[in-house]
């Protein structure tokens, strides 16, 4: 009688662990899903394209990207040297035009990122070839939509992109964000645009 | 008896797993639409089911009980039309 009263309770437990657990699960997944809304990891398609991994202008909203790039920020302060604040915040703003822009790696990151979902990078994707397109057309002097219109949709491009990565792949989204200035360096000089371009078209 | 117990906890416990399992990718599905839907700009605050159709074809269903199919269509983009 014993053996199975302790034969039941062993079973109780069992599956009340097994509950946990699964209720565990499902609770990770819903707090990733929130951001995912903006989530997404296969931008892949996007840094692909010269547009996805466009460089936005530095305004006030991004400002915060550098702050995405709390590895390199971080290291300094750990250093705990006399002005770490104002070393670090140096730091931060020189590294982007010290380091060179890799749009191949920032590509392959982007597909093989697990952040955001295969239609979401399917649709970001698109929009990146839509920008590319335009840019082309102003390159070619078939669309009369200036460099500084053209920054807008690059600028919102890059911003989808950030939000879609900033909670759950960080380092993708600071790398991305870090090298928007250079991004759009490419994609608004001629000839470095049409470079890239046939790089990826060849 | 004891025999019996350990089975039903042991099919009990794949089950569990398998419909955590399920929820998971349920939940991943869904917050891929989710997202698809905000970068179309179709107002949708959050894709509660969905349904598959076919390869990247998918119904889903937002809060406010709208629906809409998310598909690529045959020029690669990806759409989304409301039913």
């Amino acid at each position: 009688m014993k053996g199975i009263v302790l034969a039941g309770l062993r079973t109780t437990v069992l599956l009340a662990l097994l509950t946990a657990a699964g209720c565990a699960c499902s609770e990770r997944v819903a707090q990733a899903e929130p951001t995912g809304a903006g989530s997404p990891k296969d931008k892949p398609a996007a840094a692909t394209t010269p547009g996805s991994a466009p460089p936005a202008t530095p305004s006030a909203a991004e400002s915060p990207p550098p702050a995405e790039a709390p590895a390199e920020t971080r290291k300094p302060r750990a250093t705990a040297e006399p002005s770490p604040k104002k070393d670090t915040r140096t730091a931060a703003l020189e590294k982007p035009a010290a380091e060179p822009l890799d749009l191949a790696a920032l590509e392959k990151r982007l597909r093989e990122t697990e952040a955001i979902g295969t239609l979401t990078k399917l649709t970001l994707k698109n929009q990146v070839d839509d920008l590319l397109g335009r840019i082309e057309a102003h390159h070619d002097g078939t669309d009369k939509a200036s460099l500084t219109e053209l920054r807008q949709p690059f600028d919102l491009l890059i911003i989808k992109v950030l939000s879609l990565l900033q909670d759950r792949d960080a380092a993708l989204a600071g790398a991305i964000a870090t090298s928007r200035e250079a991004m759009w360096g490419v994609l608004s000089d001629p000839a470095k645009f049409r470079s890239y371009l046939n790089q990826n078209r060849g | 008896m004891i025999r019996g117990m350990r089975s039903l906890a042991a099919i009990a416990a794949i089950t569990l797993s398998a419909a955590g399992t399920a929820g998971a990718a349920e939940a991943t599905i869904s917050k891929d639409l989710t997202a698809t839907l905000a970068l179309l700009g179709v107002p949708c605050d959050q894709v509660v089911s969905s349904q598959r159709l076919g390869d990247n074809d998918y119904l889903a269903t937002c809060k406010d009980k709208n629906s809409y199919r998310i598909y690529v269509n045959p020029k690669g983009r990806v759409v989304a039309e409301k039913r």
